[in-house]
């Protein structure tokens, strides 16, 4: 049996790592609810996210967290032509062209990143990646919190957008009767566009802020697309408070998993827990916004 | 319409039995370096076939075929080193297992459609994975060695063909029958098929048990082949990702679009040989463009400008 | 009854609930063999759910249905299909990918796998023959035209060797000749061991084919007997055509509360309060607020218009009524752009909008207050207000909102709460209200009335009354004639994809053709 404080520190950590899942999650579910989309490319959104911040830092020492508006900017910016170019085309043709679309356009991604940054996997050097923080018999690393911090006030900040502002009922329109939303004179496709950006902004951002604390390759994206989904499912769908729920659950119970069960097993409890979610609740343990 | 799916049916199988008869011939005629190539391209066939099986004829689009291109990998090993089974035996025992995974998880996996089943095929195979790299009984990340030697090249690529013949028999046996109507209807509308008596969930189970018994075995021979498999080469998800570019760059539902897409991108990856990362990426870009303009992939799209020449001809 | 004395099919009890609304309550069908039953009602009477809950497509919230006396209340639809209930559907759905031939075969080969190549082959000609459809075996379903697949439909139904045969508004879409030749195909499948059940809105269909009818309302059973009888009731007339005489006659079921009788304010101070809400006169141009020529419009193999033309003056109100599948909400799809057409031309406020995408045109002054509501359920009350308020600074939305208010008073109440969790009647003056949010210039009432109790119905029309006076522009789409035609200044009928009647709406009123298009008494 582990002692208190190796237990403790390992779940607060799991804890924190888990707001910022939930940040690049929440990127997967707006784009899932207002675009029936399920982005097969969000891991490697996360990654591009994360050589961003790497190539900021190298190319002008400025610090990533310092760099993470110019992060989310141009991941955005570059999701906007994708959008118009790969996706808005398709918009009549069903989901499956879409998430096709999406799937070759995450091959592509991964095999540019071997071309261009190699197979090395590797993490942006962050000044608080090591330093360590106390508080009574709970050890974590300082970056950690740093993130956690950065990626709730984002996703409150999300939260703010959707629930109160213009945008935000329109997002929210659009989601739950395209068709209506339309009559009613909200230009959906515009609308599409903009959460696109948005989400992939979500996951570079959070892809940054990960990538300063773990060690992230060209091929590591999958495993951060079914960590997502799996929050997405956990939190219910369309439910942005629900994202960090969900990945602080996940974050926690795989920090259990691998304490109790042994390292190597961290992801398997977020796998299963996810299939057995799927299983049985479709629709999300807490809930989707669609009532 | 149904006579001539018949006449079709007798010659597809006369057609497939000389072909592969031939080819049955070639490791007298050809060098190692054919012989590898054709190994793979058998292999990747049967991927192929099975997966449109599933996509084409019953509405499944399956990010999950390396759980059961892995699961019969580890089967075959523990049967061959643990009980000295043969070979052909233990091929059929990884097909049964690739079968039994597909029966076990198909009641919670089909309640999910459309979306969320891709979604739960890609789970599973990452979650068996992760099962495989962590329990060491299996071996763990460095994975388990086959006792006896591998066989000669000729012969595996001789078991290649066996396995690829059973799989396009199979397929033919289910397009060319009175069982594809079924198949047709539940994947252009469940709903309505119901209503004419078909039951949606065991045609669905039928052609993924096939396409996941077909994956087991196929990979089986290919962890024969390299003497030793461990976790990430046999159920690395590079095998889902190759399979569905093939059937769609192919052409999903065509009878011919996993010969042309297995062909196709082992060509590609021959010629590209030298810029490993460059060639997927390639097909990445092919695969957007035929999603785009060519959605009928490329058969589908030859098909219809050779309809429409006869058609310009005929006029 | 047939000889052995018990019924083929009896269903009692059926109850089916989505959440707070019944589709169905409480219904008892029971078929004898050899027998062809019709089911009529108005548009949400809950005809098509009740074949949906007879063929297994969906499960009764409560009730039983028993097939010959075996229950089959909890079998799947493909178990139902198998012991014998075929049906068809609505909106044809052949496997379009397939031949003819073929969507037989999946009848034929999923109740007997193992038949013999040759006895299947000769059942599928001999039903081909029975159907009209021998010369078309091979083509594939997706080239066959409307009638065709209908009949397809029923060949197909037809091929499961059922017992009871289910057909969903099969006249729909069909011109006089087809008609009658879809009537000797009904009459020609009947045999001393089957049951048909027909839902429709052709009455026509209903009269020559049906020796017993029902009539649905509101989910339940109005009246039930000999289809001669029920096509003379005025009880029945009244449900069709307006609720005048149904309202002296049959007290409404629907419970009303309270807040719906106050909802609406009343007289000259409502005039005011409308102001912000109507676009105001100088920015009227002297074109027509609306005009169409010649507009054709349908769903794939669906032709629904047919040449439509018409012309709106600013400040009219004009009524289009029609029976159920004429098209109105067609019409209503294509002015406001939700529905490209494929030929004729639309204009608004004398400009060409051929091309604009849909919620263009909702920024040119016209708005839809859609059929069935679409209220947004994720939007509180007040959020799918504002949501139409679109490009408008802070405080002209305030204002609006505000006149909003004073003329629906209840949503003042509910501004917080979803949009979807008040009343019918509620959502209704929502969805009003939302239309006039954008401060329109012509307004398209797309079905209002439909599943509101008649008192509900008159504060509805008190307020678009208001509106008439104030001078906006009004396009009433509507099943109650008669308080549509009280309202309307013109009035058009849609028949066919066409209007076949025109002209003053009292005019129309006491045109006796008006009652023929819809429940068809006369000859």
């Amino acid at each position: 049996m582990p002692d208190v404080t190796v237990a403790s520190s390992t779940i607060a950590s799991g804890v924190l790592l888990g707001g910022m899942l939930g940040l690049t999650a929440l990127g997967l579910s707006i784009i899932l609810g207002v675009m029936r989309l399920v982005n097969l490319a969000h891991g490697e959104f996360l990654l591009v996210g994360a050589y961003c911040g790497l190539f900021l830092v190298q190319l002008s020492g400025v610090d990533p967290l310092i760099g993470l508006p110019v992060v989310a900017i141009i991941v955005a910016g570059l999701a906007i032509p994708l959008y118009r170019l790969l996706l808005q085309p398709l918009a009549n043709r069903g989901a499956e062209a879409q998430m096709m679309t999406m799937f070759a356009v995450s091959i592509i991604l991964q095999n540019a990143f071997v071309l261009f940054f190699s197979a090395d996997t590797r993490s942006i050097p962050e000044r608080f990646a090591a330093t360590p923080l106390t508080v009574g018999p709970v050890t974590v690393p300082l970056m950690y919190l740093i993130g956690f911090a950065i990626s709730v006030a984002a996703i409150l900040a999300v939260h703010w957008l959707v629930s109160r502002t213009g945008f935000g009922r329109d997002l929210r329109a659009s989601a739950a009767d395209p068709a209506a939303a339309t009559t009613l004179g909200v230009d959906v496709r515009r609308v599409q566009m903009l959460t696109f950006a948005l989400g992939a902004a979500c996951a570079g951002v959070g892809g940054v802020l990960i990538g300063a604390g773990f060690q992230f390759g060209p091929s590591s994206g999958a495993s951060y697309l079914l960590n997502s989904l799996a929050i997405v499912v956990l939190g219910g769908l369309g439910n942005v408070l629900g994202t960090l729920v969900g990945g602080v659950v996940l974050g926690a119970l795989q920090s259990l998993g691998g304490l109790t069960l042994g390292d190597g097993y961290r992801d398997v409890v977020g796998m299963a827990l996810f299939l057995a979610v799927l299983a049985f609740r479709p629709g999300g343990v807490l809930g989707g916004a669609r009532g | 319409m149904t006579r001539s799916r018949n006449f079709a049916g007798y010659a597809e199988v006369a057609i497939i039995l000389i072909a592969f008869a031939l080819l049955w011939f070639a490791p007298l005629v050809v060098g190692d370096y054919w012989q590898q190539l054709g190994f793979r391209t058998l292999i990747y066939l049967t991927l192929a076939e099975g997966w449109n099986l599933m996509a084409g004829s019953a509405g499944l689009v399956s990010l999950g075929t390396s759980c059961f291109v892995g699961l019969g990998a580890y089967v075959a090993f523990g049967l061959l080193n643990g009980m000295g089974f043969p070979l052909p035996l233990t091929l059929g025992a990884s097909a049964a297992a690739g079968a039994a995974l597909a029966v076990l998880v198909s009641p919670a996996l089909f309640r999910l459609r459309g979306l969320y089943f891709t979604v739960g095929t890609l789970a599973l195979a990452e979650l068996l994975r992760l099962i495989m790299v962590n329990v060491s009984a299996f071996g763990g990340a460095s994975g388990i060695f086959l006792q006896n030697d591998p066989p000669a090249l000729p012969v595996l690529f001789h078991y290649a063909l066996g396995v690829a013949l059973v799989a396009s028999l199979a397929i033919t046996a289910c397009t060319r029958t009175r069982a594809s109507v079924i198949f047709r209807a539940v994947r252009d509308d469940e709903d309505a098929a119901a209503q004419m008596g078909v039951r949606p969930f065991r045609v669905k189970l039928a052609a993924f048990a096939i396409a996941s018994a077909l994956a087991g075995m196929a990979g089986a021979v290919q962890g024969v082949k390299l003497g030793a498999i461990e976790p990430y080469g046999m159920f690395g998800l590079q095998w889902s990702i190759d399979t569905l570019t093939m059937v769609i760059i192919g052409g999903v539902g065509l009878r011919l679009g996993p010969l042309v897409g297995a062909v196709f991108l082992i060509a590609l990856g021959e010629i590209l040989a030298d810029y490993p990362a460059a060639h997927i990426a390639i097909a990445g870009v092919i695969l957007i463009v035929l999603i785009r303009f060519a959605p009928r992939g490329a058969v589908g799209f030859f098909g219809s400008m050779e309809q429409a020449r006869r058609g310009r001809a005929a006029a | 009854m047939s000889l052995s004395g018990a019924p083929l099919l009896e269903a009692s009890g059926l109850v089916k609930r989505y959440g707070g609304l019944v589709a169905i309550d409480h219904v008892d069908l029971t078929l004898a063999s050899g027998t062809i039953t019709g089911v009529i009602g108005p548009n949400g009477a809950g005809k098509s759910t009740l074949i949906g809950l007879i063929g297994g497509a969906l499960a009764a919230s409560q009730g039983s249905i028993r097939l010959e006396g075996r229950d089959v209340s909890r079998l799947a639809a493909s178990e139902r299909a198998r012991a014998g209930i075929g049906r068809t559907y609505q909106i044809p759905r052949p496997f379009l990918d397939m031949s003819v031939e073929e969507n037989l075969e999946v009848a034929q080969y999923s109740i007997a796998p193992f038949q013999s190549a040759a006895s299947a082959r000769r059942e599928r000609e001999a039903l081909l023959e029975r159907t009209g459809l021998a010369d078309a075996a091979h083509l594939s379903a997706h080239a066959l035209p409307l009638l065709r697949r209908k009949r397809l439909e029923v060949a197909r139904a037809l091929a499961l060797k059922p017992k009871v045969v289910l057909l969903d508004e099969v006249g729909a879409g069909l011109v006089d000749s087809e008609i009658t030749e879809l009537i000797a195909l009904i009459k020609s499948i009947l045999d001393s061991k089957t049951a048909i059940v027909i839902v429709e809105h052709v009455i026509r269909v209903v009269r020559e084919c049906c020796a017993r009818s029902l009539v649905l309302n509101f989910g339940r059973m109005l009246v039930e007997g000999p289809t001669a009888d029920i096509l003379a009731n005025d009880e029945v007339a009244a449900v069709y055509l307006g609720t005048h005489g149904a309202r002296e006659k049959t007290p409404s079921r629907i419970p009303v509360s309270e807040e719906d009788l106050r909802a609406t304010s009343e007289g000259t101070d409502a005039q005011r309060h409308l102001a912000p809400l109507i676009a105001p006169q100088e920015t009227r141009s002297p074109a027509p607020a609306l005009e169409c020529r010649g507009v054709e419009a349908g769903y794939g193999q669906a032709r629904v218009l047919k040449g439509v033309d018409l012309v709106v003056k600013e400040g009219e109100a004009v009524a289009i009524l029609g029976a159920n599948g004429a098209g109105k909400t067609t019409f209503a799809r294509v002015i406001t752009g939700a529905l490209v057409p494929t030929a004729g031309s639309v204009h608004i406020g004398g400009r060409d909008v051929a091309g604009l995408p849909a919620h263009r045109i909702a920024g040119l002054g016209v708005t839809h207050c859609m059929e069935g509501r679409r209220i947004i359920p994720t939007l509180s009350v007040e959020e799918n207000l504002r949501v139409a308020a679109r490009g408008v600074d802070g405080s002209t939305a305030r204002e609006r909102l505000d006149a909003a208010y004073a003329l629906f008073p209840v949503l003042a109440e509910r501004r917080n709460s979803p949009g979807t969790s008040m009343s019918g009647g509620q959502q209704q003056m929502l969805a009003i209200a939302r239309a006039l949010m954008a401060r329109p210039r012509l307004v398209i009432f797309d079905e209002i009335s439909l599943g509101l109790a008649p008192v509900v119905m008159d504060k509805l029309y008190e307020t678009l009354a208001l509106l008439r006076q104030a001078g906006m522009t009004l396009v009433i789409i509507e099943q109650d004639v008669d308080r549509a035609l009280a309202l309307a200044d013109q009035a058009y009928v849609l028949e066919h994809g066409a209007f076949s009647l025109s002209g003053k709406a009292a005019d129309i009123a006491a045109d006796p053709r008006l009652r023929h298009i819809y429940i068809g008494a006369e000859e």
